[in-house]
């Protein structure tokens, strides 16, 4: 469904990206680790669109995206959420949903707007306000019920569960994987939380300094030397 | 109550208004200029509020749109009425010209605005074959009689500018109300979210602009008809600007009809009230009003029109 060929991006003199290759199968759940700095952001902004890399090209669904606009991706089929909640503001939740399925889906259907909020445990608080009204686990909610209305095929989650405590992120989890089988749905995870990874994600790709340094299961790879080197500072082998 | 205020209100502005004031050609042509300078106010507001611009050019439009209409009726005998559609039509590809801006934010987009402004006065008195140059065009062809009403005449051209406004603060008021209104309001505050879920934000604000400089146009083209006579220097003063905008302002930018209800009041309260107090220097007393709104009321009379109404509204049913 989705693949990276020879990745890269640069601002100014320093590489973001060095080269990154990977492929995302349809209805698939990657996990996308590495320390602070590794690239991952990036490289979900690269895919949305948000930034154009320097080389490489991305295909998805067969065709180059390279030169589609965010707003373009978005009505192919992919959907992002971003590591800092950005509800639109001056409109309820219910809008949001809206705005985001008129405008990434074509039209408004309501019943699969009402599914997506009870989905994701938003129904009560439809009405309203996005920006002032919502709690933290919600406004990741909402982040991902945006995605969502814009019927896409592939979801890149940017650490959606990041400060949410246990039970918070377990139960957020679960959401998540009803959401993903409902929809049939790919979807790459960023995440730092370990045991959450392993549970979501059957595969795992792990990026440090705009490399992918290891790929693979998670109990594989996050034995992995280089992985634990890349973790605790040291440079990778 | 509120359900019955537009219909009532559009009740005295068609039936009442040209009954009690018809008679006097004078308040009637002033009624009819406070309405043309809110049909600009509108369409400055439907941009700053949808499009996220301010604008300091929108006499850019006004003129072009004049120009066009009264070229094309003059030029090749288009029916003024027709001229109307036609010079919003100008003004909107005109504004395809000033899209460049887009890429500018907050005040240097009004500053590049404000420039093109400069540029179609400029054209407009430089093309002399097309618009008579500096001299201007005399003679613009006046608005037909229709089912036996002059329109024409002050009356007549009251009408038509109502219904101009009219429809224009309801096209602006169903887009606010869309899926569009809402995209365009959270554009301001956050963008790059309201691209990554499909909405493409520049054709959104070049289509406000756009629309923006039709409703302009449209409404300097009922201008250069109703007064016959135009030059560069009248058609793209910049009081098309700097008026419609103290009006928004005055009346409440942020709603629909406070542009509107901004121009009515300081206009007609400028020329029947403090003119005829202070014959020289009036304008000072609206700038001190404008004033004193900004300081009282910074979201401007409508809002404070529309607490009393829900306050009447509580009052009446307790």
């Amino acid at each position: 469904m989705l693949t990276l060929d020879g990745v890269q991006v640069s601002f100014g003199g320093v590489s973001a990206l060095k080269g990154v290759s990977m492929t995302v199968s349809a209805g698939e759940t990657v996990g996308l680790v590495g320390p602070n700095g590794a690239g991952k952001t990036t490289l979900f902004n690269v895919i949305s669109g948000i930034v154009r890399p320097t080389a490489g090209d991305i295909t998805f669904r067969g065709h180059s995206v390279l030169k589609a606009p965010e707003w373009k991706r978005a009505r192919l089929g992919i959907g992002r959420s971003f590591q800092i909640a950005r509800p639109l503001h001056h409109c309820t939740v219910r809008e949001n949903l809206i705005v985001a399925q008129r405008f990434g889906a074509g039209r408004v259907d309501h019943e699969r707007i009402d599914e997506i909020l009870d989905l994701l445990k938003l129904g009560h608080k439809a009405d309203r306000d996005a920006v002032s009204e919502l709690a933290l686990t919600e406004h990741k909610a909402l982040e991902v019920g945006k995605a969502l209305a814009t019927n896409p095929h592939l979801l890149l989650l940017d650490e959606v569960l990041a400060g949410l405590e246990t039970n918070g992120k377990r139960a957020f989890m679960e959401q998540l994987a009803l959401v993903r089988d409902r929809f049939n749905l790919a979807m790459v995870v960023i995440e730092h939380d370990i045991p959450t990874i392993s549970a979501l994600c059957p595969r795992v790709v792990v990026l440090n300094f705009g490399e992918i340094i290891a790929e693979g299961n998670p109990g594989a790879v996050f034995r992995d030397p280089n992985v634990v080197r890349s973790y605790t500072g040291e440079a990778a082998a | 109550m509120k359900r019955f205020l537009v219909p009532a209100a559009l009740a005295v502005a068609y039936v009442a208004v040209p009954l009690a004031f018809g008679g006097n050609p004078y308040v009637m042509g002033l009624i009819v200029a406070a309405l043309t300078i809110g049909g600009i106010a509108v369409a400055w507001a439907l941009l700053g509020n949808l499009g996220g611009m301010v604008s300091f050019g929108h006499a850019a439009f006004f003129g072009v749109g004049s120009y066009t209409s009264a070229v094309l009726s003059m030029k090749l005998g288009v029916p003024p009425l027709a001229g109307l559609l036609l010079g919003g039509l100008g003004a909107a590809i005109a504004s395809i010209a000033t899209m460049p801006a887009l890429r500018l934010k907050g005040p240097y987009f009004a500053l590049a605005i404000l420039a093109y402004a400069h540029i179609f006065q400029i054209l407009a008195t430089e093309m002399t074959g097309v618009t008579g140059g500096a001299g201007g065009l005399l003679s613009i062809p006046r608005f037909p009689t229709l089912l036996g009403v002059d329109l024409g005449s002050k009356t007549g051209g009251y009408i038509i500018i109502l219904t101009i406004v009219v429809l224009s603060a309801a096209a602006y008021a169903a887009i606010r109300r869309s899926a569009w209104g809402l995209a365009l309001k959270a554009m301001h505050d956050t963008e790059i979210a309201t691209r990554v879920i499909g909405v493409p934000s520049t054709h959104l604000k070049a289509a406000m602009l756009a629309l923006s400089a039709f409703i302009t146009g449209v409404v300097g083209a009922f201008n250069a008809h109703f007064i016959n006579f135009l030059e560069p220097d009248y058609a793209f003063s910049g009081a098309w600007t700097v008026l419609p905008i103290a009006a928004a302002i005055f009346g409440g930018y942020r709603t629909v009809w406070g542009p509107v209800i901004g121009a009515l009041t300081i206009y007609l309260l400028d020329q029947l009230v403090f003119k005829e107090l202070m014959p020289h220097g009036h304008q000072f007393v609206l700038g001190m009003l404008l004033v004193g709104m900004i300081l009282l009321s910074p979201g401007g009379l409508a809002p404070i029109l529309g607490r009393r109404l829900e306050g009447g509204q509580r009052h009446a049913h307790a």
